[in-house]
């Protein structure tokens, strides 16, 4: 699964623009483990190996994208894909970032990389008001 | 889940996962999900669809 030039370019450009080093941390699970997927018509895909160049590619096209991969020997909730800045973890994903997720992808980097939180003030006040640790999932598919 | 990303980015306590729903169908089954974005807050499903930031930091906060 490559990127077609117009992606790259558009990626490129958002990556121009990115304030701060963002790192990004691919796990993957055993290869040629193959995933039945609805969402492909039924077809078997090895989504880590699919996971792996599509964030390779990705991440290659910003100088302020550093990627690391993990192989894991088990079998998990593979492949999993962390991006972080100088603040902290932005986004955990679970899955291809393929499809309409590599919007997710681009855009948790483009987020990571911003020196400042572009949240309003309201919404930032309220978050002070936190006093235990949240999870968010968001559930999504790629079509 | 850009949005999520915001707020985990924003606040120390907030994590925030993205989960592709049909590689990983015993946890969106787990969660009652039937549509997509589906919002689960500390494990337990909360609701479905996009909303204003507002309204996600409103629902997130009564949510947890």
């Amino acid at each position: 699964m490559s990127l077609g030039e117009r992606d790259q370019a558009a990626i490129r450009e958002a990556f121009d623009d990115l304030e701060q080093d963002v790192e990004v941390t691919l796990e993957l699970g055993p290869s040629a483990t193959p995933v039945t997927l609805l969402a492909a018509g039924g077809r078997e895909l090895d989504t880590s190996a699919i996971t792996r160049e599509l964030v390779e590619a990705v991440c290659g096209l910003g100088d302020r994208v550093w990627l690391r991969v993990v192989e894991h020997e088990q079998a998990g909730k593979w492949p999993r894909t962390t991006i972080a800045g100088p603040s902290g973890t932005g986004l955990v994903y679970l899955g291809m970032p393929a499809g309409y997720e590599l919007t997710t992808l681009v855009g948790a980097i483009v987020e990571s990389g911003r020196a400042e939180s572009t949240l309003t003030a309201t919404t930032l006040d309220r978050l002070a008001t936190l006093e235990r640790d949240v999870a968010i999932d968001v559930f999504v598919t790629p079509t | 889940m850009l949005l999520a990303t915001r707020l985990a980015l924003a606040a120390p306590r907030i994590a925030a996962r993205g989960i592709e729903a049909s590689e990983f169908v015993a946890e969106a089954e787990r969660h009652g999900v039937r549509s997509v974005p589906a919002i689960v807050v500390d494990d337990r499903y909360a609701w479905a669809g996009s909303v204003p930031e507002a309204v996600f930091v409103e629902r997130l906060l009564a949510a947890s």
